[in-house]
């Protein structure tokens, strides 16, 4: 009996371990491998939902471009307690900020998620994926990379162009080194001039769709975003792509300014891309960051307060519409250095987003809208000499907010209409991430920044903002440098 | 190895295997011819004496209950050699007689001390390799949770590094050096021939011995699993046929044994007045000492029930116990119950079953720290909070600071409901046929299943968070299933001067983890506080992954004259860890040792009873990374919304690797052992090189390429080292004994090549950068940062010298270098027990010499950038120009002049009074009235006295853990507390 029970044991043993080979190929349970993962039409469709969700999980793209766009420059103070935002609105960044590495390698990890959709969507053979949408996929994963790479060139000038997905790590497959900023541009324009071809207006009627995935109204509008951006752009080529805009299907339309940012109105028809947040575990946290304590129950002090400066605009153009719909002022226990230096002042509070929703709000960044292409076009219309024109397009966005139109000393001169315009877009544009980058187009951020007074109450005195040349780009982050030695910094 | 050869080594097995079979079926048996009973002088049967006719080979040894019996005819006239591990070898005639019971006497010698090794047991005397052990009589003397506090400071090599004194910490130990960057570098543990991690759950009552392999030649059989050392942890077993039942138990008391000094209310306004912030101070009145708040006398109990004892043919050691810890900060907890059962049992001459089974219930209440103010963390909470609030608001809601809402630490400690509980099943079950005399076959079957449950409840009133998401319900569980089979067939036979051991086997195991969590949030109330309460799913998943390894191992052991000792080992191991092309590791190792002592020429050499040179080398192999690590993984969970629902997205999560092999480490041990003055002084010596190559190295990625790092075989690392350990027995007489330990250990880390990379890690709170760096050419565990020049009295500001030896306001990255060491030049422990009649005495010593710490509380204390309280220490700093000082100017927001410099790198050079115990063993007069065995009593005090030149709370932390590459900084980390211990056991 012991003898059969033990001669059962050993049998088991050796049918056992006869599998040897078997027994130690073990594939993942809980993941998808790169040999298995992109094979069907819902495999190819989720990895460019993974491509899109970026704008999600890179913290650039939830609430940094306001500190990068806003805060940098003349729109608003740090507010808060992190002295990294500080040393941003101090403009004393150093290439060991680590928001720097964050956002650097963030971006890229979008546009490798990009380049794999491009890359494996022709290689799909499942036959319920049919040439249409295989098209409009390579034609969103398209845009996705140049929306990437546009953000890229802007915060740091001539990035490594990657346009593939990186399948070694041997260091001349890894180290790449920086293409100039205008090979940068021709790639994003290349992109979008390619997508364009590729997408539809719309993907039916849903706004929720049609305004969440990329269109070819939200090429066209990004391709004139990226060519008036571009050290010497083609103006004709801006307005060609904002025509098309115009002329799109999708039929966008001006609304009613206020409704832009009421919550009660997302994928509106101004809007050509916005990120979509759905609230609970779809949410986003940057408004519990800026919203007063009426509005977020926090008793803390919250980022990104609006400064003098920009306020004072909003008040010397009598603009009470886009100013109430952007700023929140309300008494405080804490101290601001700037607006008052005792407990219990009144303090304005970003206002854009108008729910924290506990950290989990639905409330979403524009990533393209109407509004802000109108304002391109009468840049373009300026430029190239059509100030009546440009006038016109300009005063479309005052009317709408109850302002005059222009008076002629406002468009007296091509230059004069410069900076009209860029006033107009400071104050359409506030808290939309977008005004460093106006002020480096128009050329006007050394002097913008240099004229700044702003004075901190503790001392008594104006900071002293000490713009350069070099601070117009950011600094290639240390710790990428460190990992690739074909990087060369940008000046100091 | 390829499919074939595979295939070729499996069907040698089979043969083997059938072998076996066939031999165990054709065994016989015939009638005792002679017989008796051993015993020892307390009257007690023991168990293994080995019973040997002399001149030849023919010998039987004692069964469980110290009965031998020879089946053969036996002459008259031969002579019985009996023998046993710590008893005097005894020679008795047999004069005809048929039954010869002997009572063995106890002998000081320990050469004959059996050790248990891999897949074996071997007399010391003839062990090659480098083992330390530690014994029961170590580990019972006084009371300890935890296995690691037991074994710091015991043996050469071993580093027991305490990471915090947080009672649910666990412990982390180094042996012989840390040999990998991202690879595991804990030590297998081994518990009854089960390997398991997590030794929390281990009850130190439990152990019987402790044996620490250290060397390649000793650890190879391990092959893949031993790169880091081996720790072999034996329970207890029955040792009396009269059951003997044991009840210890013991009451601790801990605390703190330093605070801080940081500013009081009047200090705290001006300071925040220089930093221009202002308040309404009139209503910030409170005067509240918050370490004194948080901290806490901890209270521990302990309870232990054992019984144990043998009879005719089976051994049993059942017991319970209970722990439950209050630590000394504020809210930290843990319970522990441990139930044993240990058993063995002959079903015949020739086949053995038995079995160890443990079950462990374990729970603790975790404390944050390691974190400032800002992200919760208790300790820096209870530094950096202002002395001028209270604990609660009017409204029941946690005050926080006047300026910003960092919340008072019991916002941490008190506002959180949290708890984490697990269960553990760990078991074996062995069957042992011996056939043919000298063959014995083993299978052995083990499993460790393991439960895990961390609950963590919110309310949606009192904490600033709780209120912004309306209370928060976690609940998380992770599940290990892990089994392992093993099959090993072993030979030993002694002819005439040669003994020759040999082994070979088969080892199956897998790794089944299982982890889900479930987040809700929007609560009524704080009534129910598990996830079903609350409106919102935040968050909901489960995931699932596995890890299988099979290997073979083979061994022998010859030895020649009881002089010449060699051992061969080799193992094949196969891991799912690595693609099919590198999937096999072959693992061997050779060692030899020379017992010179008995050789010829050391005859006369009377003072020197044992001499033995040993030396060895082997390669281990490393394979603990991430599962699946070949494959390029693509994760789920990239979900995005279109049409108003998230959709299922995709991402990729590591690059294909499938040339990602085994990390090996080729291992040179050369030790000595001396035994010397009637074996009163016994000397170990032992040095070794230790070099780690193609590291399994996370190794970041220019992150343009859109991954921030990928697993590579890169790199080389060296180990080198020396350590002494010193027994002696100063006196040894009736009434009076004397012992003495002393283990000294020199270890020596470099990174030989990284391919050029650095690996810059341990970035703290604040933006300030990383402090650790890896760098070829260097250690491990350096710390790197700026180097402070000074305060300029001018401007108040902190200067730095910069790399070409200027001072500087603004250094720039590149300025930045190597300011301190974590690693101790060398660690050591010294212990003494003297035992007078009943009362004993024992004083553990225990040190680290020459390390470095980044105490980057400091920082936190002394940086003057924001509204946190600060230590006195800033009481010095500069104020107006002309100031001397090296304390620079409070400056809001600006971290400038608290950069991570040489200004906060300390030397955590210490030396503490580990333990000292007082017993009592009450006189056996007294007690045999009450029909009790022995009672002993004793007081053991913990961490009395630490001397170090370190100025935070406790030398003895590390804010990251037990990490590979980030050591020496304290930030905020729970401290090693001081402790008393009153107990007492009892033996029936």
């Amino acid at each position: 009996m012991k003898i059969n029970k033990l001669t059962i044991l050993v049998l088991f043993q050796l049918i056992f371990l006869s599998s040897c080979e078997d027994y130690l190929d073990l594939s993942p349970i809980s993941e998808e491998t790169s040999g298995n993962a992109y094979e069907t039409k819902n495999q190819i469709e989720a990895a460019l939902v993974g491509a899109y969700e970026s704008f999600q999980s890179s913290e650039y793209y939830v609430w940094d471009n306001i500190l990068f766009q806003d805060v940098r420059s003349d729109n608003n103070y740090a507010g808060g307690d992190n002295p990294e935002i500080f040393q941003i609105d101090l403009l004393n960044i150093t290439p060991t900020h680590s928001r720097l590495f964050t956002h650097w390698s963030n971006i890229y990890n979008a546009i490798s998620k990009a380049n794999l959709v491009i890359e494996r969507v022709d290689l799909i053979t499942d036959p319920t994926l049919t040439d249409e949408r295989k098209k409009q996929i390579r034609g969103e994963a398209l845009f996705l990379r140049a929306y990437h790479y546009f953000t890229l060139v802007k915060l740091w000038g001539g990035v490594p162009l990657v346009t593939n997905t990186i399948v070694s790590t041997n260091a001349e497959d890894v180290n790449i080194a920086r293409a100039s900023i205008d090979e940068v541009y021709t790639q994003i324009l290349e992109d979008l001039e390619t997508a364009v071809t590729l997408l539809p207006d719309t993907y039916g009627n849903d706004a929720s769709i049609n305004k969440a995935r990329a269109t070819s109204g939200a090429a066209n509008a990004l391709a004139a975003k990226a060519e008036i951006q571009r050290p010497t752009p083609n103006y004709t080529k801006v307005l060609s792509f904002i025509n098309a805009v115009e002329k799109s299907q999708a039929n966008y339309q001006l609304i009613d300014f206020p409704k832009l940012f009421d919550s009660n109105n997302y994928n509106n028809a101004e809007s050509i891309i916005e990120i979509q947040y759905l609230g609970g575990n779809e949410g986003n946290f940057g408004p519990q960051l800026l919203l007063p304590p009426s509005i977020s129950g926090d008793s803390w002090r919250k980022f990104v307060t609006p400064s003098v400066n920009a306020v004072k605009a909003f008040d010397d153009e009598g603009d009470l519409i886009r100013k109430n719909a952007s700023i929140l002022f309300e008494s405080v226990n804490w101290v601001d250095e700037y607006w008052g230096n005792t407990s219990g002042s009144s303090i304005p509070f970003a206002y854009k987003w108008k729910n924290a929703s506990g950290w989990a709000s639905a409330d979403r960044q524009y990533l393209l809208r109407l509004g802000d292409i109108i304002l391109i076009k009468a840049e373009a219309l300026n430029e190239s000499d059509q100030l009546n024109l440009a006038v016109v397009e300009v005063n479309k966005i005052r009317n709408r907010v109850s302002l005059p139109n222009l008076i002629q000393a406002q468009h007296s001169s091509k230059e004069v209409l410069r900076n009209t315009i860029l006033k107009e877009r400071r104050l359409e544009l506030f808290l939309e991430g977008q005004r460093w980058d106006d002020l480096v187009r128009n050329n006007q951020v050394m002097s913008t920044m240099n004229s700044l007074t702003e004075i901190d109450l503790r001392t008594g005195n104006p900071v002293n903002y000490n713009m350069t040349e070099a601070k117009k780009l950011l600094p290639i982050p240390q710790q990428e440098l460190d990992r690739n030695p074909a990087l060369v910094q940008n000046p100091l | 190895m390829n499919k074939f050869n595979v295939k070729k080594i499996m069907k040698k097995r089979k043969l083997i295997l059938l072998l076996i079979f066939l031999a165990t079926a054709t065994i016989s048996y015939s009638q005792a011819t002679l017989k008796g009973e051993v015993k020892d002088n307390t009257n007690e049967l023991i168990f293994g004496v080995s019973v040997i006719i002399k001149g030849t080979t023919i010998g039987v040894t004692t069964d469980f209950d110290g009965i031998y019996k020879f089946n053969k005819e036996i002459p008259a006239n031969a002579v019985l050699v009996f023998s046993y591990l710590g008893m005097k070898t005894k020679e008795v005639t047999v004069n005809g007689r048929k039954v010869i019971n002997l009572i063995l006497e106890e002998d000081s010698e320990q050469l004959d001390e059996i050790v248990v090794v891999g897949y074996g047991s071997q007399v010391k005397k003839d062990i090659t390799g480098s083992v330390s052990t530690v014994k029961a009589e170590t580990l019972e003397s006084r009371g300890n949770s935890q296995l690691g506090s037991l074994l710091q400071g015991q043996a050469t090599g071993v580093q027991v590094l305490s990471s915090s004194g947080k009672p649910s910490q666990g412990f982390s130990v180094r042996i012989r050096g840390t040999n990998s960057i991202n690879a595991g570098s804990e030590p297998l543990y081994v518990v009854d021939g089960v390997p398991t991690t997590d030794t929390r759950s281990i009850n130190p009552s439990d152990i019987d011995a402790v044996t620490i392999l250290k060397d390649a030649s000793s650890t190879s059989i391990y092959g893949a699993q031993g790169a880091n050392g081996v720790v072999l942890i034996t329970t207890k077993k029955g040792k009396t046929s009269k059951p003997l039942i044991t009840f210890d138990t013991y009451t601790g008391f801990s605390q703190v044994w330093k605070t801080l000094p940081v500013l009081n209310g009047e200090q705290y306004r001006d300071l925040m007045t220089e930093l221009g912030l202002n308040t309404n101070w009139g209503n910030f009145t409170a005067t509240t000492d918050w370490q004194n708040k948080i901290f806490q006398s901890g209270l521990s109990k302990n309870f232990q029930l054992s019984v144990s004892g043998k009879s005719e043919k089976t051994n049993y050691y059942v017991s319970a116990g209970y722990t439950s810890q209050i630590g000394a900060v504020r809210s930290s907890e843990l319970g522990r119950a441990n139930f044993k059962i240990n058993l063995d049992q002959e079903i015949n001459d020739w086949l053995k079953v038995g079995s160890r089974i443990a079950y462990t219930s374990y729970r603790d209440v975790d404390i944050n720290d390691n974190n400032n103010v800002n992200a919760g963390g208790v300790l820096l909470g209870a530094l950096t909070t202002p002395s001028i609030i209270d604990v609660f608001n009017d409204d029941g809601s946690y005050t926080s600071n006047p300026f910003q809402n960092w919340e008072n630490p019991f916002a941490s400690t008190d506002g959180t409901q949290r708890e984490y509980n697990s269960q553990r099943f760990l078991g074996n079950l062995y069957l042992e046929a011996k056939f043919l005399q000298n063959f014995t076959y083993k299978v052995n079957l083990g499993v460790d299943n393991f439960n895990g449950i961390y609950d963590s409840f919110l309310d949606p009133t009192r904490t600033g968070y709780g209120r912004a998401i309306k209370g928060q319900s976690i609940n998380s569980t992770n599940s290990t299933k892990f089994y392992i089979i093993e099959n090993t067939l072993s030979y030993k036979k002694d002819f005439s001067k040669h003994k020759v051991e040999g082994l070979i086997g088969a080892v199956t195991q897998k790794f089944l983890w299982e982890n889900s969590s479930i987040e809700t949030r929007n609560f009524a109330t704080e009534s129910v506080t598990t996830p079903n309460g609350g409106s919102e799913i935040f968050n909901a998943s489960a995931t699932k992954s596995e890890k299988a390894n099979a290997s073979f191992i083979s061994r022998i052991n010859y030895g020649f004259n009881d002089k010449y000792l060699l051992t061969a080992n080799l193992r094949v191991d196969g891991s799912s860890i690595f693609g099919p092309k590198n999937r096999w590791g072959y693992f061997p190792s050779f060692s030899a040792g020379w017992r010179i002592s008995n050789e010829d020429f050391m005859k006369n050499v009377s003072f020197i009873n044992d001499l033995k040179l040993r030396a060895g080398w082997g390669l281990v192999g490393n394979d603990q990374i991430t599962n699946y690590a070949y494959l390029g993984r693509v994760g789920s969970g990239a979900n995005y919304p279109f049409g108003g629902a998230a959709q299922p997205g995709t991402f990729p999560a590591s690059i294909e690797n499938l040339k990602l092999k085994w990390e090996e480490s080729a291992q040179t041990n050369i030790g000595l052992d001396v035994s010397m003055l009637d074996n009163k002084i016994n000397l170990t010596i032992d040095a070794y090189v230790k070099n780690t190559k193609d590291l399994l190295l996370n190794a970041p990625l220019p992150t343009s390429s859109g991954f921030n790092n990928a697993i590579q075989n890169i790199g080389e690392l060296q180990n080198k080292g020396l350590e002494f350990s010193i027994n002696t027995k100063n006196i040894d007489n009736e009434n009076l004994k004397w012992n003495t330990n002393f283990n000294i250990s020199f270890n020596e880390n470099e990174v030989i090549n990284l391919v050029g990379q650095e690996l810059f890690q341990g970035g703290i709170a604040g933006g300030r950068g990383e402090a650790s760096l890896v760098r070829e050419g260097e250690s491990l565990g350096i710390l790197y940062g700026y180097i402070f020049g000074g305060v300029d009295p001018q401007t108040g500001n902190a200067y730095y010298v910069d790399k070409n030896g200027n001072s500087t306001f603004t250094p720039t990255s590149e300025d930045r270098t190597i300011i301190g060491d974590a690693n101790a030049d060398f660690i050591y422990g010294f212990s003494n027990s003297i035992s007078y009649k009943g009362i004993n005495l024992s004083v553990l010593l225990e040190g680290s010499q020459g390390n470095d710490m980044l105490n980057a509380t400091r920082i936190e204390l002394e940086g003057m950038s924001d509204p946190k309280n600060q230590s006195t220490s800033v009481l010095n700093r500069w104020r107006q120009p002309g100031d001397i000082t090296n304390i620079p100017r409070a400056s809001f927001g600006n971290t400038d002049n608290s950069r991570i410099s040489t200004r906060f790198i300390e030397d955590a050079s210490y030396m503490r009074v580990k333990a000292i115990t007082l017993g009592y063993d009450l006189p056996k007069s007294i007690i045999k009235k009450l029909n009790i065995n022995s009672i002993r009593i004793y007081a053991t005090g913990e961490n009395l006295f630490t001397f170090t030149n370190y100025s935070g709370l406790d030398p003895e932390v590390n804010a990251f853990g037990g990490s590979n590459t980030v050591r020496g900084i304290d930030f905020g980390t729970y401290p090693q507390t001081r402790n008393i211990l009153l107990g007492a056991s009892f033996k029936f």
